[in-house]
């Protein structure tokens, strides 16, 4: 239809109607998208591992600081309102003195004061469970596991996302600083790790024998799809507890509050526990070497998987000259979640590692991770 | 890994086919949708509506292909109703003018795009459709013609004459 194939005026209409459009950079819609699609398909999915460790009807405007929630958790067979907990519309007019003990309303200090106040006031302290204790200092710098979310490849029986993570050696507060840099995806420097939780700011992590209080001074703003979020919730849940070396249930706070929904959907009212490791965590992920690490031959591959019949395939791509080796190898123990390790011969050059498992029943890809090297 | 995908992206089902489509094509998208309305809100508004019907649809589409095809008809058809809507609110309202970009995104035109945009603006809807169809969706005559419901030689008039008027606009202006 073209009359003039080098017309001017062609060339000006392509180079500003192209200028003009790359000046619109729409937010991502996905969410929103799967959202409606979600909604027109079937009722918002339970999640029936977003379980809360006891439950009382507080309100979410009523100033609750992690201390009141804390001492929820200590008997929580015998809360009578378990059952309404979660669902109950959140109400402002509950009284927090009227449905709990005494102690429980002793303001919380705001955060900024824990985080500069000196260790010193818990040891002394001898109603542990009552007071959090700030997670110390370490002495020297220790590497930490952060998670991740990437997109399931495969696997249609489950969520769309799973916890894939990395190791960083971090100084100072090791919870704190594993969450912080939970916060910025780009630590991951793996181009398929995502992180909702994306500005966010930190601002504290405290614990009792019973409970990990995360306070932040700024929540991230997303609204996810339910199952994200849940999976996100999981991502802070193992990061926090990981980096502490232990797995008690996670209290979230905003400024010392309890705050209302996070990424919309998540009532955070109540303590996170932690999920099944099959629920949440990748069936297989590369622990070492991370992405675009420069490594000298020999190259091993370590990571863990949770295969059927213990076997990981994998294949690595020459990115320059296209050639494939694969190959595959096999877990300690098949069924659960247990190492697996690999030395492939491939020269130097860059190249692109993938490991998956396939599925025993149609030989279909089901999950897998990625990672690209340098190798010299 | 990621080859065996796109092998099999016939196989895939409503969820990966829209990911898939949405990764690949759903900035393009929203942008010839505000490149019609002016309107960036209303354009991911309706790239939204299009994507959900096409995942409605995913079992008679099957094909990437096809669904795109089938999301940039959507898209236009609702922008131009849109637009319709509008004119017809604008006769009875005080002049207001669809959003400009929000202002942290507003890089600078450059002053030939501006002259260009504004000229745009002159045309009757279906002049301007043709032309940013043609020229930022880089679509042939037939193609224009399927995506918007009308005949070829419909699209080589509007075409025509949306040239000549742009013409003179832009020399007048310069």
């Amino acid at each position: 239809m073209n009359d003039h194939p080098n017309d001017p005026f062609d060339e000006l209409m392509r180079r500003a109607l192209s200028e003009e459009a790359d000046r619109i950079d729409p937010d991502d819609g996905l969410h929103e998208i799967r959202a409606r699609v979600r909604g027109q398909r079937k009722p918002v999915s339970r999640r029936p591992w977003a379980i809360t460790a006891g439950a009382a009807v507080v309100g979410t405007a009523a100033a609750i600081g992690a201390f009141a929630v804390l001492n929820d958790t200590a008997k929580p067979a015998d809360e009578p309102s378990i059952a309404g907990g979660p669902n109950t519309p959140t109400s402002a007019s509950a009284e927090p003195s009227s449905t709990l003990p005494a102690p429980r309303v002793t303001p919380r200090p705001a955060p900024n004061t824990v985080a500069t106040a000196p260790p010193s006031t818990s040891p002394s302290d001898t109603s542990g469970k009552t007071r959090g204790i700030e997670e110390p200092r370490l002495s020297k710098p220790k590497a930490v596991r952060i998670y991740w979310l990437g997109k399931v490849v495969g696997n249609k029986n489950g969520p769309d996302y799973r916890l894939y993570n990395t190791w960083t050696q971090v100084k100072g507060r090791p919870a704190t600083e594993a969450l912080r840099l939970m916060t910025m995806p780009k630590i991951a420097n793996d181009p398929d790790y995502v992180s909702p939780w994306e500005g966010a700011s930190v601002a504290s992590v405290s614990y009792t024998k019973d409970l990990i209080m995360v306070d932040f001074e700024k929540l991230p703003s997303a609204t996810l799809e339910p199952d994200m979020a849940d999976m996100a919730a999981q991502q802070l849940v193992y990061t926090v507890q990981a980096a502490l070396q232990q797995t008690a249930p996670v209290q979230i706070t905003e400024r010392g509050r309890v705050s209302s929904e996070l990424f919309g959907v998540i009532d955070t009212s109540t303590p996170l526990s932690r999920a099944q490791a099959l629920n949440v965590q990748a069936f297989v992920w590369i622990e070492s070497p991370g992405n675009n690490q420069t490594v000298k031959e020999p190259l091993t591959v370590t990571g863990t998987a949770a295969a059927t019949e213990a076997q990981v395939d994998w294949k690595a791509t020459n990115l320059k000259t296209k050639a494939v080796v694969k190959n595959y190898t096999n877990t300690k123990e098949g069924q659960k979640f247990s190492p697996y390790a690999f030395t492939p011969k491939l020269g130097p050059g860059e190249w692109l590692i993938e490991v998956y498992l396939t599925s025993p029943a149609d030989g279909s890809i089901t999950d897998t991770d990625s990672k690209t090297i340098y190798l010299k | 890994v990621f080859d065996e995908c796109v092998a099999h992206e016939s196989s895939w089902d409503a969820d990966e086919a829209l990911t898939a489509v949405y990764t690949a094509h759903y900035t393009s998208l929203v942008r010839l949708g505000a490149l019609l309305l002016r309107d960036n809100g209303s354009a991911e508004e309706i790239v939204q509506d299009a994507f959900v019907a096409m995942h409605g649809r995913w079992n008679r589409l099957r094909d990437p292909h096809k669904a795109l095809a089938y999301l940039r008809t959507a898209v236009v058809n609702r922008c131009r109703s849109r637009q319709r809507h509008l004119v017809v609110v604008d006769k009875h309202l005080p002049k207001s003018l669809p959003d400009e970009p929000s202002a942290e995104h507003a890089v600078l035109r450059t002053a030939e795009t501006d002259r260009v945009i504004e000229a745009m603006r002159t045309l009757p809807e279906k002049q301007r459709t043709v032309m940013v169809l043609r020229y930022y969706g880089d679509l042939s005559e037939a193609e224009i013609a399927d995506t918007m419901g009308i005949s070829r030689g419909s699209v080589k008039s509007h075409a025509a004459r949306a040239t000549k008027s742009l013409r003179q606009v832009l020399e007048q202006s310069a």
